[in-house]
């Protein structure tokens, strides 16, 4: 009943047919639908994370015992856009032994690639934006450009220690992107396919009836690749406890320390998009995507992809408020010498699996 | 977009400044990986992405930002025979633009894109699975060689 799939695909074709009856050439109706898409999709990369920052907020603020923003609008709902139009209207302050050109392009090649990444995530039934068949290495390989952001970052500051911040933070993102890869390849290996919407349909269906056939629920392999996939996520989103490139009380705030005004809330916006995203995979790669009881059709699909992220997304905000910061050199170790060799033997037993299995 | 790669080629090579070369380069990178996409190759194209800009290029940015050069040097990036050597590589680009259109002539790719991921896969595991294995093999010495390059001088003996 309440799925918009159907709906928005409907409203598509009117609006095309609409538009093709106007006069317009067919090629430039298409267009048009595409465009609006788009634009759907940049307005959610803008307003996920003003929740996210709410959310974070109030939730962090739940747990240490206080009440969090209040203030501003109904129980603080306001806060986060008072504090965006707060930003906007700062003082853009660029450095003097800085490299212009590096300074500006640097918010610009953090933020740029995650509005790509929210392109072949699977929102409900007939709502994937683009359904790319290799979903899965396409968001994988655009949040590297992110990392060449941070460097240009640190080294546009003109500031050695933000610099050294920012090599930190680009080392430890690309050690991290190593297992985040290996762990979803078991997945691969199951489903056969890339897509992101072609995994998470492949994931619809109950074992004896109960247990739902999600990648979370296999024997061994499951819960390991869920594990590596979940930490090395939340280290490459740069949050507590791998949070050095940004870490408030260590190097004031690491390589965005000279950024002042809208340039900071890019960075900011970035590394809470990349929080849904991640998110968002984990939930279409290992939680099924967007399958759930529908009670009927009351309780739509995009609802429940909204909420499993959203349960992960609880997962990283309650992580930052747990454990204690890792130290560098540890954060590294654990990376090479942990995370690493268990993601290998997880492909490992996964090939088992599936020679057993199939 | 292959105007925009001839541009930023350019960029990286008469840039004074090292990084923003290496900063033009990987945006050239980037735009390659769009031409691939463009040609229907999309597993090429994330590797490039993947591999190039999000592995090499920061290596590569690493190594830039801990060589002490100064931010913005003030050689000059050509010497006194520019002009000779821009003709030159003119002659030799017009050549090499004669040479494709006579061998390609007329063909384009009017094949429907396809996913090609599957197609490499099966490739790489079926006809080219030595090549594979071999390239394994040197990443495999790469590895170990940079691992014991990486110690500490008492512990490589």
């Amino acid at each position: 009943m309440f799925e918009l799939g159907p709906i928005l695909s409907h409203v598509f074709q009117v609006l095309q047919t609409w538009v093709i009856g106007h006069g317009v050439p067919p090629l430039g109706a298409w267009i048009l639908a595409k465009a609006i898409q788009v634009g759907v999709i940049v307005l959610l990369v803008s307003l996920i994370p003003m929740v996210l920052v709410y959310a974070e907020r109030k939730v962090s603020a739940f747990m240490q015992a206080r009440l969090g923003p209040m203030n501003v609008g109904p129980y603080g709902i306001l806060q986060t856009l008072a504090d965006g139009i707060k930003l906007i209207f700062k003082e853009d302050i660029i450095p003097i032994g800085s490299d212009r050109i590096v300074h500006i392009l640097a918010p610009m090649v953090v933020v740029a690639p995650v509005f790509i990444c929210f392109a072949p995530l699977p929102f409900g039934k007939g709502l994937v934006p683009i359904d790319l068949d290799i979903g899965v290495l396409f968001i994988f390989a655009v949040s590297g450009v992110s990392t060449i952001g941070v460097l240009m970052a640190g080294w546009g500051s003109g500031n050695k220690f933000s610099m050294l911040g920012g090599v930190r933070g680009a080392a430890q993102l690309v050690s991290y992107e190593v297992p985040r890869v290996l762990s979803v390849v078991p997945v691969l290996m199951f489903y056969g396919t890339q897509s992101l919407h072609g995994i998470a349909m492949a994931q619809q269906g109950r074992w004896f009836g109960v247990i739902p056939k999600w990648f979370i629920f296999y024997p061994v392999i499951g819960q390991i690749a869920f594990l590596i996939f979940l930490i090395a996520s939340v280290a490459e989103t740069n949050r507590t406890p791998f949070d050095i490139p940004e870490a408030e009380s260590e190097l004031v705030a690491g390589f965005h320390t000279e950024f002042s005004g809208l340039k900071f809330a890019l960075f900011f916006l970035a590394e809470y998009a990349y929080v849904f995203v991640s998110s968002a995979m984990a939930v279409a790669l290992f939680l099924g995507g967007d399958d759930g009881f529908s009670a009927g059709g009351i309780i739509p699909s995009w609802l429940w992809f909204i909420g499993k992220t959203f349960a992960i997304v609880f997962l990283f905000l309650w992580f930052r408020w747990t454990f204690p910061r890792l130290r560098v050199d540890r954060l590294m170790q654990f990376c090479w010498q942990f995370l690493l060799p268990w993601s290998i033997v997880n492909i490992g037993l996964a090939g088992l699996a599936v020679l057993l299995l199939k | 977009m292959a105007a925009l790669l001839i541009g930023l080629s350019l960029v990286v090579v008469t840039s004074r400044s090292v990084f923003r070369s290496a900063i033009a380069l990987t945006a050239a990178l980037g735009v390659v990986a769009g031409l691939f996409a463009l040609l229907g190759a999309d597993f090429v194209a994330a590797g490039q992405l993947l591999i190039y800009v999000g592995g090499i290029m920061i290596i590569m940015l690493f190594a830039i930002m801990f060589s002490h050069r100064p931010a913005v040097g003030l050689d000059r990036q050509t010497n006194d025979q520019w002009l000779w050597g821009a003709l030159f590589a003119l002659a030799v680009a017009c050549g090499l633009i004669v040479q494709f259109r006579a061998v390609y002539r007329g063909v384009f790719s009017t094949t429907v894109s396809m996913p090609t991921t599957i197609s490499i896969g099966r490739l790489l595991l079926g006809d080219m699975v030595v090549p594979f294995e071999a390239i394994s093999l040197v990443l495999l010495a790469a590895l170990v060689g940079a691992v014991y390059f990486g110690m500490d001088y008492e512990e490589r003996l």
